[in-house]
C-alpha cells in the first residue's frame, strides 16, 4: 500500500462475501463519523446477518487491476496459487497491498523468496542487532495500569457477561432441557463437562471463538490463507464458506521467517523426503534412530554452545517428558509463575516439589531461595537433594526476557542448578541468534540446561534440550521419550538442519558480503564460534550460496531485530501500552475490556489488508488484562509493519484503547513511519 | 458479544453519574463477580445455604490472601531464622550432581542402539557395521514407509504449505490438511469426529487428563502402557486397578467401585475405564466385545489406547473395532497413533463430537503445541487411502505374524505373552520349571483377589525373574541375531520409574513390506540365536 493513499477505512469490511456495494449505503447513512464502537458493532451483526443470507452465492470480484509485470508473478506463482479461488476471481491484483511489494524491485535487487511468504525489503536502513547493552540493567516487567475507568469497565463486563450467562442458563435450561443434556447426569453417566466448570467455555469464550481456531490453508508465512467461515448460531458451528482471504500474519512462531514453500531449505526437505521418506519408524531407542539424528544433534549442540544435545518429535512433550529425567522425589523445581504448561506437566511427573515465583521478580526468587536452603525439605527438614530453578528465555505472552545475568549471579551464590526454555527466543533473539544467552553476551555454558523448540524461528517442529554429555546421555536413557516415543521424522530433520546452518554460516567461510559486522564477534569473555563446518551436515544436503554463507541468515536476523523493536516502540509512540522488552519479536498490546477483544480481532481483519491478531484472555492471562500479542516476523517487511501500526492506530482511536504516554509526548503514525529507523533506535 | 456491548452503552452512560456512589463499592467489585455467581447457584438448591456458602467464600479468599503474603510462615513447621543464620546454611549446602554419569552397563546399553544410516524400512543399512540387515526392530507394521507414492503426495504438499505450522492449533495452526485427516481418521474408524495430536507418545497422556479429574474414578489394567499411567497420575483421579486382561477381575472392580459409591452416597462421578487394544508391554489383546459389555453394564466411559492396534489388525487396519465388528462408537474415546499406524507422526483421539470438542479446549499436549507438520499430516491422509484400497498388506501382515509364530511357539526356552494376531511379539526367558505360570497367563489360582487400590498384582512378590541378568541375556541374544543379520530390539524400558516393573522381552515388530520367506528366514535367525544363547545359560 503506498504511504501516500487514502487509508481504507475499517469500515472497508470484507467478510465471508466481499460485496463492496452491500456496506456502503448502510455506512452512508449510520456510520458517516463512525465514532463509535457500539455503532460499528450494529454494522457487523448486520454485515454477519446479511453474509449468512447470501451464504452460497459466488463471491462478487473486485475489478482487476492488472500488474501482472511485477516478478512475483511468475509462474511459480501460478503453481502456488492453483486451487485457489479467490485469487482467480482477483487475478493478480493487489488490491489489499499483500501479493505484490509497494517498491518495483530495481534491476540490481534479486529476490529469491515469495513476497506472500517472506516479504522483499532491501532498505539496509531497516536493520538492527538483537543485542543487550553491556552494563545496562535489565528492564523488570512492568505492569503499566490502564485509567481507572478502563478497569472498572473491565470488572462489569465480566460482572455483567457473568450474570447475562447464568439467566440465559436459567432459563435455557427450563425452555430447552435438551441444548443442556450434555450437562448433567444422564442414565447414569456423570456429564463429561460439569455445568459449573465449563460456564466459562459456554457462556465467555464462546463468544469469541470468532477469534480462535480459525482455519489456514497455505504457508503460515507473512501472509496466510484463511478459510472463510460464518457461523449461523453464535459460534455454536462454524461453516466453512469455500471462500478464501489472504491476510498479513501478524501471529504466527515464524520469527525468522522460515515458514516457506520455497527456499535451499524447502528445496533440502524435497531431497530428504526422496532419500528417506517421511518416517522414522518407532522411538530412538528401539530402532528409530537414524544418522540424520546424529547428524542433527550434533549441529543443533554447536549452534547452541553445548557438549550435546537430543532432539524429540515434540516440543510439549520435551519439557513433560525430559525433566522427570532430571529431577525426582527430594528434589525441588522453582518455577515462575508464568511458566509454560509443558513445564509445569513435566515438573508434575517429575514427583519434585514445586515453588513458583514472581513472574521474572528477582527479588522474589531470592527470597523464595533463602528460605527453601534453609527451611529444606518439608516436614524433614532434610537438606534439598538439588534445585532447579526453571525459567522461559522469553515469555509467550508477556514479551518479557527472563533476567538471565541477575538469576547467574544468584546461582553462584545459592547453587541452583539453571534450566532455560528458549522456545520462543532460540533463534529470535541475539546478534547471533543463539537465544537470551547470546543476547547477554553470556557463555551458553554458565546455563546448565538449555531447552527449545524448533517450531517457532526454524519453521519446523519438535524439540531439543542441550547440556553436558553425561547429562544428555543421562536424558537419552532416562527421559520418557527415549524408550517410547516416535523419533523426529526426516523431513523435520532436515528443515532444522538446513535452517540453522543458513543461520549459522557453513564453512569455508565466505568473504563478509558488507564488510561491517563479522560473524564472529569477539566482545567481553565469550569468543562466539565460527560457522558450522561444512562436515556437520550430510554430503546431499548443499544449500544454496545465500544460505551456505549465512549471508541470509543475517539478514533475516538484523530484519527481525529491526521489525521488532520498531512495532514496540511505535505502538508505544501512538499511545499504547504494551508489555515485555521491546527487543522481543512477541509484542503484547493490552485490551483490557473483553469486548474489545471480539472488536480488535474483527476490525483487523476486516480492513482493506486484512491483518489477523491472536487476542489472549483469562485463564491465559490474569482476568483484567486481556490482550493481543502480535509476533513479529523477519518475513515482515517494513511497509507491513506500517500496515499494522496505521490499522492499530486507527482501531485503537475507536476502541479506545490508548492508554499508555501522555498525549503531549505522543507521535501521529506518520511521523512514526516516516521515522521508523529513528523509532526502532529508541 | 453483540447484544452484551450494546446492553453496556446505556449502562456506561448512567455509570459516569453515579461514579462516585460506585467508588466505594467498586474495590469490592473483583471478588462480588464471583460471589454473585456463588449466590445465584447456590440459592437456586437450597436457599437456607446461600449465607452459609457466603460466609465460606469470603473464608476462603481471606486463607488464600493470606498464605499468598505470608508463603507458608504460619506452617507450624517453620524455623525462624536470622539473615546470618541463612547465609551460613546456604553456604552449607551442597547439591548433588544435576545428572549423575552413566554407569558402565548403562553406557553400553547406549551404544548398543542401532543408528540406521539412510532411509529406515525392511532392509536398511546399519552406521556401525555399513551391512544391510533384516529389520524385526523398528515400527513398520504396514510398511508405507518409504512408499513412493505417499513421498510423492508429501513433497507436493511441502511445495504448497512449506515444512511447519508455526502456530498451535487455536492460534492459527489449524490446517485444512488437519481437518482432512481428522475427517478421514473418523470415517476411517466409523467415529463421528476425531483430533489430532502432534505426537502419539503425548496423546493418550494428554486425553486421559482432559477427562478424568480429581475425584473421578478410574479402573485401568495393571498392565497399561507407561504413557497411560502417566496420564492417569497427571489426572490426579481416583485409581482402581484390575489384573491384566483379565475382565473377570476387572468385573469385580467395577462391582466394587459401585458399591463403595453406594456405601458412601457420594454424587455421581465420572468413571472410566481405561485399557489398550494390543497391550504395549506383552502384545496381550482385549476382548473388546466382552469389554463393551462390561462398560454398559456398569455405566462407565472407555478409553481404549489402540495405538498397537489400529493400522495393525482388522481386514483393513482399522483395529480391534474391525477386527470384532464392533462400530468404534461404542468406545467413548479410541486413541490411536498416527506414528505407529499409518508410518508418519502424532497421534489421535476419535469419539463424539462432544469428546472431540472438549479436547480441543483441555487437552493440555493439543492446546498448548504446534500443530503437526502439514505434510506429515497428508501423508497419513495417504496411509489411510493405501489401507482402505490395499487390504492385501494386511493379509500379509497377518501371514507373516501366523508364520513367526509357527516358529517361535516350539522354541521351548521361551515363553511368548503375546496374542496369536499381535504384531509385535514378546519373547520372556521362560522361567526355571518349579514355579508354575507367569502372571500374564491370567489363569491363576482363585484365591484371593488383588488389592484394586494398589498398581501391584497379588502375586508379585512371587516373580521369580531377576531383571538384570534376563536383560543381559536378551541382549544377548539382540547382539547374536545382529551378526547374523537380523536386527531386532529389547523392549526398553524406563526401570525405576514404571508403575510396575514388566519383565524383561525381546520385541520383535513384524511388517507386511518383508515377504513370507523373508520373514520365516528371519525369525529362524532369532529363533538359533535364542536356541544357543539361552542353551548356554543352562
Ligand atoms: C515456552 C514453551 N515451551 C514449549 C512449547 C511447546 O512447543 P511445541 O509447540 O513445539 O510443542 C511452547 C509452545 O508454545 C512454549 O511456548
Amino acid at each position: 500500500m503506498p504511504a501516500s493513499s487514502p487509508l481504507p477505512s475499517p469500515m472497508a469490511l470484507n467478510i465471508a462475501a466481499p460485496n463492496p456495494s452491500m456496506f456502503k449505503k448502510r455506512s452512508s447513512q449510520t456510520l458517516a463519523p463512525l465514532a463509535s464502537a457500539a455503532s460499528y458493532l450494529s454494522a457487523l451483526s448486520q454485515a454477519d446477518a446479511r453474509a449468512r443470507h447470501s451464504h452460497g452465492r459466488t463471491p462478487t470480484a473486485t475489478p482487476a487491476l492488472s500488474l501482472s509485470s511485477s516478478i512475483t508473478s511468475s509462474s511459480e506463482d501460478t503453481v502456488l496459487n492453483e486451487g485457489d479461488p479467490s485469487s482467480h476471481a482477483h487475478g493478480f491484483d493487489n488490491f489489499d497491498g499483500l501479493a505484490l511489494p509497494v517498491r518495483p524491485p530495481t534491476s540490481e535487487q534479486v529476490f529469491t523468496t515469495l513476497h506472500t511468504e517472506f516479504g522483499h525489503c532491501a532498505n539496509e536502513a531497516y536493520r538492527l542487532t538483537s543485542q543487550h547493552t553491556q552494563g545496562e540493567a535489565v528492564p523488570a516487567h512492568v505492569e503499566q495500569d490502564p485509567p481507572y475507568y478502563i478497569l472498572l469497565s473491565t470488572y462489569i463486563s465480566y460482572l455483567i457477561l457473568i450474570c447475562v450467562g447464568h439467566v440465559r442458563d436459567f432459563v435455557g435450561k427450563r425452555l430447552s432441557p435438551g441444548s443442556y443434556t450434555h450437562l448433567v447426569p444422564r442414565n447414569g453417566y456423570a456429564p463429561l463437562n460439569s455445568d459449573f466448570d465449563s460456564f466459562y467455555t459456554r457462556r465467555l469464550k464462546t463468544r469469541m471463538d470468532e477469534c480462535f481456531s480459525q482455519p489456514v490453508t497455505g504457508v503460515a508465512g507473512r501472509t496466510i490463507m484463511l478459510l472463510d467461515r460464518i457461523s449461523p448460531d453464535y459460534n455454536h458451528t462454524q461453516i466453512l464458506t469455500g471462500t478464501r482471504t489472504r491476510a498479513l500474519n501478524i501471529s504466527s512462531y515464524n520469527y525468522l521467517g522460515f515458514a516457506q514453500a520455497r527456499g535451499g531449505c524447502a528445496d533440502a526437505v524435497e531431497e530428504v523426503i526422496r532419500r528417506y521418506g517421511v518416517s522414522t519408524c518407532g522411538a530412538r531407542l528401539e530402532g528409530g534412530s537414524s544418522d540424520l539424528h546424529t547428524v542433527t544433534e550434533a549441529l543443533v549442540a554447536n549452534f547452541v554452545g553445548m557438549e550435546d544435545a537430543m532432539i524429540s518429535s515434540m516440543g510439549f512433550a520435551t519439557n513433560s517428558a525430559l525433566i522427570p529425567a532430571l529431577v525426582g522425589k527430594g528434589c525441588l523445581v522453582i518455577s515462575d509463575e508464568l511458566n509454560h504448561a509443558s513445564i509445569r506437566f513435566g515438573t508434575r511427573l517429575s514427583g519434585a516439589n514445586v515453588r513458583m515465583f514472581k513472574h521474572n521478580d528477582m527479588g522474589s526468587l531470592e527470597a523464595l531461595l533463602r528460605e527453601v536452603i534453609s527451611q529444606g525439605q518439608p516436614k524433614t527438614h532434610r537438606p534439598w537433594k538439588k534445585i532447579l530453578v526453571i525459567v522461559e528465555g522469553l515469555y509467550s505472552m508477556e514479551g518479557t526476557l527472563a533476567n538471565i545475568p541477575v538469576i547467574l549471579e544468584l546461582k553462584k551464590k545459592y547453587k541452583f542448578y539453571l534450566f532455560v526454555d528458549e522456545a520462543h527466543s532460540i533463534g529470535a533473539l541475539g546478534p547471533h541468534g543463539r537465544g537470551v544467552a547470546d543476547y547477554f553476551n553470556i557463555p551458553p555454558r554458565s546455563i546448565d540446561i538449555l531447552m527449545g523448540t524448533f517450531t517457532k524461528s526454524f519453521g519446523a517442529a519438535g524439540g531439543y534440550i542441550a547440556g553436558t554429555k553425561s547429562l544428555i546421555d543421562r536424558v537419552r536413557l532416562r527421559g520418557h521419550l527415549g524408550p517410547y516415543a516416535e523419533a523426529m521424522t526426516p523431513p523435520v530433520l532436515t528443515q532444522v538442519l538446513a535452517s540453522m546452518a543458513s543461520i549459522m554460516g557453513v564453512s569455508p567461510p565466505l568473504p563478509p558480503l558488507d564488510g561491517g559486522e563479522g560473524v564472529v564477534t569477539t566482545s567481553g569473555t565469550y569468543v562466539h564460534p565460527g560457522p558450522a563446518p561444512a562436515s556437520s551436515l550430510p554430503n546431499w544436503l548443499t544449500l544454496p550460496y545465500a544460505l551456505a554463507s549465512g549471508t541470509e541468515g543475517r539478514t533475516r536476523l538484523r530484519r527481525l531485530a529491526f521489525n521488532s523493536r520498531y512495532l514496540h516502540n511505535g505502538l508505544i509512540k501512538l499511545g499504547f501500552i504494551t508489555y515485555g522488552h521491546p527487543s522481543s519479536p512477541i509484542v503484547p498490546l493490552l485490551l483490557f475490556n473483553p469486548g474489545k477483544m471480539n472488536m480488535f480481532h474483527r476490525m483487523m481483519k476486516d480492513r482493506k489488508t486484512p491483518i489477523i491478531v491472536v487476542v489472549v484472555a483469562y485463564p491465559a492471562t490474569p482476568l483484567v488484562t486481556s490482550r493481543v500479542r502480535f509476533c513479529v516476523s523477519a518475513a515482515h517487511t517494513k511497509e507491513d509493519v506500517d500496515v499494522v501500526l496505521r490499522a492499530c492506530d486507527e482501531v485503537g482511536d475507536v476502541l479506545d484503547l490508548k492508554h499508555g504516554i501522555g498525549r503531549g509526548e505522543r507521535w501521529t503514525v506518520e511521523k512514526i513511519v516516516e521515522r521508523a529507523a529513528e523509532v526502532a533506535g529508541m | 458479544m453483540n447484544s452484551t456491548s450494546e446492553t453496556l452503552e446505556p449502562l456506561f452512560n448512567f455509570l459516569d453519574t453515579s461514579l462516585l456512589t460506585l467508588e466505594d463499592t467498586f474495590n469490592k467489585l473483583p471478588g462480588s463477580a464471583v460471589i454473585l455467581r456463588y449466590v445465584r447457584s447456590s440459592h437456586r438448591n437450597d436457599p437456607g445455604r446461600t449465607v452459609l456458602e457466603l460466609i465460606l467464600l469470603l473464608f476462603a479468599i481471606w486463607t488464600l490472601l493470606q498464605s499468598r503474603t505470608r508463603a507458608d510462615r504460619t506452617e507450624k513447621h517453620f524455623i525462624q531464622f536470622t539473615d546470618k543464620e541463612i547465609d551460613e546454611l546456604v553456604d552449607e549446602w551442597t547439591p548433588e550432581p544435576l545428572g549423575q554419569p552413566l554407569s558402565a552397563k548403562e553406557q553400553a546399553d547406549l551404544a548398543s542402539v542401532p543408528i540406521i544410516a539412510g532411509p529406515n524400512g525392511p532392509k536398511p543399512k546399519l552406521v556401525s557395521t555399513g551391512k544391510t540387515v533384516t529389520n524385526l526392530a523398528s515400527l513398520n507394521f504396514t510398511g508405507l514407509a518409504g512408499n513412493e507414492h505417499i513421498k510423492q503426495r508429501a513433497i507436493e504438499t511441502l511445495k504448497k504449505y512449506g515444512l511447519g505450522s508455526c502456530g498451535p492449533p487455536g492460534f492459527y495452526g489449524t490446517l485444512d490438511v488437519h481437518m482432512d485427516l481428522e475427517r478421514d481418521i473418523a470415517d476411517f474408524l466409523g467415529a463421528e469426529s476425531a483430533i489430532l495430536y502432534s505426537q502419539g507418545f503425548s496423546t493418550i497422556s494428554s486425553v486421559v487428563p482432559a477427562f478424568c479429574k480429581r475425584g473421578d474414578i478410574i479402573v485401568a489394567d495393571r498392565g497399561v502402557s507407561f504413557a497411560i499411567h502417566k496420564g492417569i497420575q497427571i489426572s490426579r483421579s481416583t485409581v482402581r486397578w484390575y489384573d491384566h486382561n483379565d475382565l473377570k477381575s476387572l468385573e469385580d472392580v467395577l462391582e466394587g467401585v459401585e458399591k463403595e459409591r453406594r456405601k458412601r452416597r457420594g454424587p455421581l462421578t465420572r468413571r472410566f475405564i481405561i485399557t489398550e487394544g494390543i497391550f504395549e508391554k506383552d502384545g496381550v489383546m482385549v476382548d473388546l466385545p466382552k469389554l463393551i459389555e462390561l462398560k454398559y453394564k456398569h455405566k462407565f466411559r472407555l478409553i481404549l489406547d489402540e495405538s498397537f492396534s489400529f493400522g495393525t489388525v482388522g481386514r483393513t487396519g482399522r483395529g480391534l473395532t474391525e477386527l470384532y465388528n464392533v462400530p468404534a462408537e461404542k468406545v467413548d474415546m479410541l486413541v490411536g497413533s498416527v506414528a505407529i499406524g499409518l508410518c508418519s507422526s502424532g497421534g489421535f483421539c476419535a469419539g463424539s463430537q462432544t469428546v472431540v470438542d472438549h479436547q480441543r479446549i483441555n487437552g493440555p499436549s493439543f492446546v498448548f503445541s504446534a500443530s503437526m507438520p502439514p505434510l506429515l499430516s497428508v501423508s497419513a491422509s495417504e496411509g489411510i487411502n493405501i489401507l482402505r484400497s490395499t487390504p492385501s498388506i494386511l493379509t500379509t501382515l497377518q501371514e507373516n505374524i501366523r508364520a513367526a509364530r509357527a516358529i517361535l511357539d516350539r522354541v521351548d526356552c521361551i515363553t511368548i505373552p503375546s496374542h496369536p494376531a499381535s504384531p509385535i511379539i514378546h519373547i520372556y526367558v521362560r522361567s526355571a520349571p518349579t514355579t508354575s505360570l507367569h502372571p500374564s497367563a491370567a489363569a491363576h489360582s482363585p484365591t484371593k483377589p488383588s488389592n484394586p487400590a494398589s498398581v501391584l498384582p497379588r502375586d508379585a512378590a512371587n516373580w521369580d525373574w531377576d531383571v538384570e541378568t534376563e536383560e543381559r541375556v536378551l541382549q544377548d541374544v539382540v547382539e547374536e541375531a545382529l551378526a547374523q543379520g537380523v536386527m531386532i530390539t529389547k523392549a526398553k524400558r524406563l526401570r525405576g520409574q514404571e508403575a510396575v516393573e514388566p519383565r524383561p522381552s525381546i520385541r520383535l515388530a513384524l511388517t507386511s513390506a518383508l515377504t513370507k520367506k523373508e520373514t520365516e528366514k528371519a525369525v529362524g535367525v532369532v529363533k538359533t540365536a535364542l536356541v544357543k544363547v539361552l542353551g548356554r545359560r543352562r
